[in-house]
């Protein structure tokens, strides 16, 4: 195993250069007067203060983490069904399925996302029903691949046993199946939930140009604007959100896991 | 469909070519091959142009004539185009805007140029020159590229030409467009328009006026509930989407060159005269090339290939009077002669706290469309 660890460092490394040097430079930005250079540091509070100020900001943030919320609940409703439906089939028809779902993820998303501009051109869809319709059509699959791995890798003798203990299917879904799948759920909603809240093209090609969320404020500021402070306050205050909503799903995870020992 | 039946065409001559293969190595360029590694010293220029600004073979072109190779990369704005040299990338040479060049030149970021490597100059449009003056004045650092102004452009079976003549910009505030209309997503282009609507000057920073343009722009959001675009502007009008649309003059005249139905307007209240330039930054690493750029870009074949493809109007002279003429490419098309000399017009200044107070107001105007 020590050998192993060694072999990690140039990982580390990379990960020093390209993950935490940026994340630190964005703190330091988003804590400093513009027009600072790292020898004039002047420290401030004011970015922070220019989001809340005003309740337009909170807003945006507001629709972003409504938007993220709807789209992983819908990604649930409809992913869980069909991860189930697929693990029930013949292992033959189950790959062919799960080749079908992954599919379209060859293709990037870009190209998909102008593809749905396209089609739903024809149709006279809101601007907000467009984006939804463009957000789960993209994060959908990363739903259904959790959950049928985490519900195709159920011992099948478990079910039998609930059934011969006398559970109907109803009690036996409840109270074997549900639990044992919750893990899938989970992780399904980490992969979904997290970059849902932070997309900003889908929303921009979909909506018409007319609906801001949180990503879009932050490439304005950065790219557009040109006001970095800011635009890092923002980020820093969305890095937060998405700390604490990774910290509330690995405790719902660990839960789970000891209910399951 | 010019643009893809010129694709088509370029693509069949570049297979012809081939077929062709090693036996005619003279004709391809008219005029005698010259050895950019011999003449400067280096030769390879790296150029940062806008998207979409450029005529299919001028690089390529360039390239023969001077054994040379061009790494071209594009921008989307030139605030992305100045977020990115800030970040330290190198560049031969730029074609940024009149207030981004305004910008460059106070930062120290320009050098100046060998008036006397650029042979072309003098068929330049004098009109042109005169405009650059008021960013660059004593003409020392830039050499224009295309120039233009901000208008309307709007499908006439649908708007009455009357009508939109007579409201001028206030049409964007006319309830009768709801979901007909395409914004400019550009705090400078929108707040233009309602300092103009408003009489103001575009380049004011009394923060009555500029409150009051938010207003306005807060009602225009109201009334016509604009689509917010930037480029994708152009295709969605040629296929007449909506009914009317901020644009550039020069994107308003490819779009009026192919599809009928479409008009073009610089209303009466004013607008903002543009003018894009090539510059060569102080820390280009091959300037001697990129003055021959420059020099190849103003002269009559590349200048003419640039506006008779892009639609923006010429800067070379003779170029602009025979696009122009009756049967040139744009004959006919007001769009591509941008108004010139009227009083109330201007050219955009810059002004960095300005900018900021307009970005937070901009984004206030787009977040409350919803």
């Amino acid at each position: 195993m020590k050998g192993f660890s060694k072999m990690s460092y140039p990982y580390v490394i990379w990960a020093l250069i390209m993950i935490v040097a940026p994340m630190l430079m964005i703190v330091l930005y988003a804590f400093s007067v513009k027009g600072n250079s790292v020898l004039t540091f002047q420290f401030t509070l004011d970015n922070f203060a220019r989001f809340f100020r005003d309740s337009i900001f909170p807003s945006v943030l507001w629709r972003s983490l409504k938007m993220a919320f709807v789209t992983t609940g819908l990604c649930i409703l409809i992913g869980y069904p069909t991860a189930y439906i697929f693990a029930k089939m013949k292992p033959g028809n189950q790959a062919v399925m799960i080749l079908l779902v992954t599919l379209p993820m060859w293709i990037n998303v870009l190209v998909r996302t102008y593809a749905w501009r396209g089609l739903l051109g024809y149709v006279n869809f809101g601007n907000e029903l467009r984006v939804y319709v463009g957000m789960i059509y993209n994060f959908l699959p990363f739903m259904i691949l959790e959950i049928y791995t985490s519900l195709s890798k159920i011992d099948p003798n478990l079910i039998v046993a609930s059934h011969d203990l006398g559970a109907n299917d109803m009690e036996t879904f409840r109270r074997v199946i549900l639990p044992l799948s919750l893990p899938g759920v989970v992780s399904g909603i980490t992969l979904v939930f997290l970059p849902a809240v932070s997309s900003f093209f889908i929303p921009k090609f979909l909506g018409g140009g007319q609906y801001v969320l949180i990503g879009n404020l932050i490439e304005d500021y950065f790219i557009t604007s040109g006001d970095w402070n800011f635009g890092s306050a923002i980020s820093l205050i969305m890095a937060l959100i998405i700390l604490l909503s990774m910290f509330v799903m690995r405790k719902l995870d660990h839960e789970n896991k000891e209910a399951a020992d | 469909m010019k643009k893809i039946s010129k694709i088509l065409l370029a693509s069949s001559l570049v297979l012809l070519a081939g077929c062709g293969g090693s036996s005619g190595s003279g004709s391809a360029a008219a005029t005698e091959t010259k050895d950019a590694k011999e003449l400067y010293g280096c030769s390879v220029i790296n150029v940062y142009n806008a998207g979409e600004y450029i005529g299919e073979n001028v690089l390529g072109d360039f390239e023969k004539a001077y054994n040379a190779t061009v790494k071209y990369e594009t921008f989307d704005s030139n605030e992305s185009m100045y977020t990115k040299l800030l970040g330290g990338s190198a560049y031969d040479v730029l074609v940024p805007s009149d207030y981004s060049i305004e910008r460059l030149i106070s930062e120290n970021m320009l050098q100046k140029l060998d008036l006397n490597a650029l042979e072309n100059l003098d068929q330049l449009d004098p009109a042109v020159r005169e405009m650059q003056k008021v960013f660059d004045p004593n003409l020392e650092y830039a050499v224009p590229y295309f120039w233009g102004s901000v208008g309307l452009v709007y499908n006439k079976n649908n708007v009455d030409p009357a009508v939109i003549k007579e409201k001028g910009w206030d049409i964007l505030q006319d309830e009768t467009y709801k979901g007909k209309v395409f914004m400019y997503d550009s705090q400078r282009d929108a707040f233009m328009v309602a300092f103009k609507a408003l009489g103001y000057s575009m380049n004011t920073d009394d923060p009555a006026q500029i409150d009051a343009a938010f207003d306005w722009l807060v009602n225009m959001d109201k009334a016509v509930e604009p689509a917010y675009v930037t480029d994708e502007v152009i295709d969605a009008m040629m296929n007449g989407e909506k009914d009317i649309a901020l644009m550039y003059s020069g994107d308003a005249a490819y779009v009026l060159s192919e599809n009928e139905d479409m008009e073009f307007i610089e209303p009466d209240q004013g607008t903002n005269i543009w003018v894009d330039a090539m510059v060569i930054p102080a820390n280009a690493g091959c300037p001697g090339l990129a003055h021959a750029f420059i020099d190849y870009i103003t002269d009559y074949d590349a200048s003419y290939q640039n506006s008779d493809e892009i639609g923006y109007t010429a800067v070379n002279r003779k170029v602009f009077e025979e696009l122009s003429a009756d049967d040139g490419t744009y004959g006919g098309i007001s769009a591509y002669i941008p108004r010139s000399g009227y009083d109330k017009d201007e050219v955009f200044h810059f002004n960095e706290t300005l900018r900021q107070e307009l970005s937070d107001r901009w984004n206030k105007v787009k977040i409350g469309s919803n």
